[in-house]
């Protein structure tokens, strides 16, 4: 792999995820609500685009729907998806706590991934949908790889957009008052559980649109992608990247990824050494995230208040 | 209407086998619109928990509040905080993330705290005046000098004030304080006094939990007397220095005139 191609492997997918990472920044960081579910999001979004732009079935085809159509279509269908397995997931959940809301927000995304695993006429079940639609980049004089990475920067931005739009208005005051202390917030006339479920179900949807990207530069959905790794990754990125804000979130995956990209970039010998290239990785990943949560656990807001 | 603003009707609120409020009957007891009433009794009597019930942070075991004449039963707490009911809490709360003014300007309920105008950018008309308020509602409390702090810099008596100042900006028609005086200095107690009155002759009804009674007994209308939950007397403050059961389970001797 060439330097150039590295980069933009960088890019592109340090702006995927980082769409993942603000929006969960927004959730957590701001929000308090631990979703340990993200990755749910992320596939209803993938599965919404692949399903919108795919041929109806035909012939030996297992799925049950097709709709054919144009890349767009399906890349909206993503964020909806996105929103309403939120609202689905979020009505039961948001009164839970911590690591309540954790485990129920991560079984959902369980369920999910096993309904997708054993429904074929969803997503083909464990074989996945393969050959799906791109949009041609062609037409503004762009190679696919950088359409892509644009592509990605372009949502990234939106993404931060919308949610420094939030943050910085009465909302964010809001949100982070009720992160703070729900009951003194409640004195002061915020709906909490309104204030919760909005931005639970808001931040999903640039998840949503991070699928379809996803997607179209994969072409391919399966079950085997979208796994609880994913959810964890993004959560290795924002407490790496520290520091509660949108440009941490941004910085925090960006670094991860760059360290994935390298390792896997080195060329090696022999299988075996990849494989322990492969295995190095994920003990360093499973390390860094010891490390980190070993100097920033979950309750440093409440730390916070001890300081008096 | 009648001039009755909150109406307490057999109140009762079981903790496990701890009957906290209520005793035999159910406590009962009105406030008159515009009145200053003191809440007293021993550690323990249940007053703090009465102000959850009325506030609705905590749900009564039987019996209801009625606010302006409209049953609180069932509505969230939010709510009854934008019915016009304030208050403070007995440990002082703060939004530890947030400064000195926006802990107080996060008690203005904002336009800006709707999506749609979220993304209209409508709520920045407004937010000017509340600045302003909140400015004025710190000066009101002694904390103007502390506007750009963060809350973990403010002294527990200080943070005390915040809680008032939060509750000032949102207006209320209605205002529950438990224990104010209590870490605050005598000087800050004085000013505190002085905007309790403010607050009283402007028409506003307060209900002011306090052990401290040089304070209370000097600015409250009425005094209502709580034991293990149960009304022990209500009348003014003179009647309840003289009242013997009162003397004899809360006051001690010194207040008797
Ligand atoms: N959440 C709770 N769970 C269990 N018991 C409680 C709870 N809150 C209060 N109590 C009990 O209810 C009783 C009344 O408590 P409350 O805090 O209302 O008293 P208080 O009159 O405010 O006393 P103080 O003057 O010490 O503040 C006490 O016996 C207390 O232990
Ligand atoms: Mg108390």
């Amino acid at each position: 792999m060439n330097i150039e191609q590295l980069l933009l492997a960088v890019l592109t997918y340090g702006c995927l995820y980082s769409v993942m990472t603000v929006s969960l920044n927004l959730q957590y960081a701001r929000g308090g609500m631990i979703n340990f579910g993200t990755v749910a999001y992320f596939a209803a979004g993938a599965y919404a685009y692949a399903i919108f732009t795919q041929e109806p079935p035909s012939g030996l085809d297992q799925y049950a729907f097709g709709f054919n159509s144009p890349w767009w279509v399906g890349f909206i269908a993503a964020g909806v998806a996105a929103f309403l397995f939120a609202i689905v997931t979020g009505w039961p959940t948001l009164r839970l706590r911590g690591e309540y809301l954790a485990l129920t927000t991560f079984a959902f995304a369980e369920v999910l991934h096993s309904i997708f695993l054993n429904e074929r006429r969803i997503g083909n079940g464990s074989v996945g949908l393969s050959n799906v639609n791109r949009p041609d980049f062609s037409w503004i004089g762009m190679s696919d790889n950088y359409g892509f990475a644009g592509a990605a920067i372009l949502l990234l931005m939106f993404t931060a957009f919308l949610c420094h739009r939030i943050l910085a208005s009465p909302y964010g005051r809001a949100i982070d008052a009720v992160r703070d202390d729900e009951t003194a917030a409640e004195a002061v006339g915020k709906d909490i559980k309104r204030l919760r479920f909005e931005i639970f179900v808001i931040s999903a949807v640039p998840v949503g649109f991070a699928g379809a990207l996803y997607a179209m530069i994969t072409t391919l959905v399966s079950p085997g992608l979208f796994t609880a790794e994913v959810t964890f990754f993004v959560w290795i990125a924002l407490i790496l990247g520290g520091e509660h804000t949108i440009k941490g979130a941004i910085f925090g995956t960006l670094a991860l990824i760059l360290f994935e990209e390298v390792v896997r970039s080195f060329n090696f010998e022999t299988v075996r050494s990849a494989e322990i290239a492969a295995s190095v990785e994920h003990i360093m990943t499973g390390i860094i995230f010891i490390m980190i949560l070993r100097w920033q656990p979950f309750d440093r807001f409440t730390k916070k208040e001890a300081v008096q | 209407m009648t001039d009755d603003i909150l109406v307490v009707n057999k109140l009762t609120k079981q903790f496990g086998g701890l009957k906290a409020v209520g005793g035999q009957g159910g406590l009962s007891f009105n406030v008159k619109r515009g009145a200053l009433v003191g809440l007293i009794g021993p550690n323990g009597a249940g007053k703090s928990t009465t102000f959850n019930l009325i506030s609705g942070v905590l749900e009564p075991s039987s019996g209801s509040v009625a606010l302006n004449g409209k049953d609180l039963s069932n509505i969230k707490s939010s709510e009854i905080a934008s019915h016009g009911l304030g208050r403070t809490f007995q440990t002082p709360r703060a939004f530890t993330s947030l400064s000195v003014l926006e802990n107080v300007m996060v008690g203005a309920g904002s336009t800006g705290e709707r999506l749609t105008s979220v993304f209209s950018g409508s709520w920045r008309t407004d937010e000017a005046d509340i600045k302003s308020k909140a400015i004025e509602v710190l000066q009101q409390v002694g904390l103007d000098d502390r506007i750009g702090d963060i809350v973990a810099n403010l002294s527990g008596g200080e943070l005390r004030m915040l809680e008032v100042a939060r509750q000032l900006i949102r207006d209320p028609e209605i205002l529950l304080l438990d224990e104010p005086t209590a870490g605050v200095d005598p000087s800050l107690q004085g000013k505190l006094s002085s905007i309790l009155v403010d607050l009283h002759n402007e028409g506003r009804t307060l209900i002011v939990v306090e052990h401290n009674l040089h304070f209370l007994l000097s600015i409250a209308d009425v005094v209502i007397v709580l034991q293990n939950g149960e009304l022990l007397a209500e009348g003014t403050p003179n009647e309840i220095k003289n009242d013997q059961r009162v003397i004899s389970a809360y006051l001690g001797d010194e207040y008797a005139a």
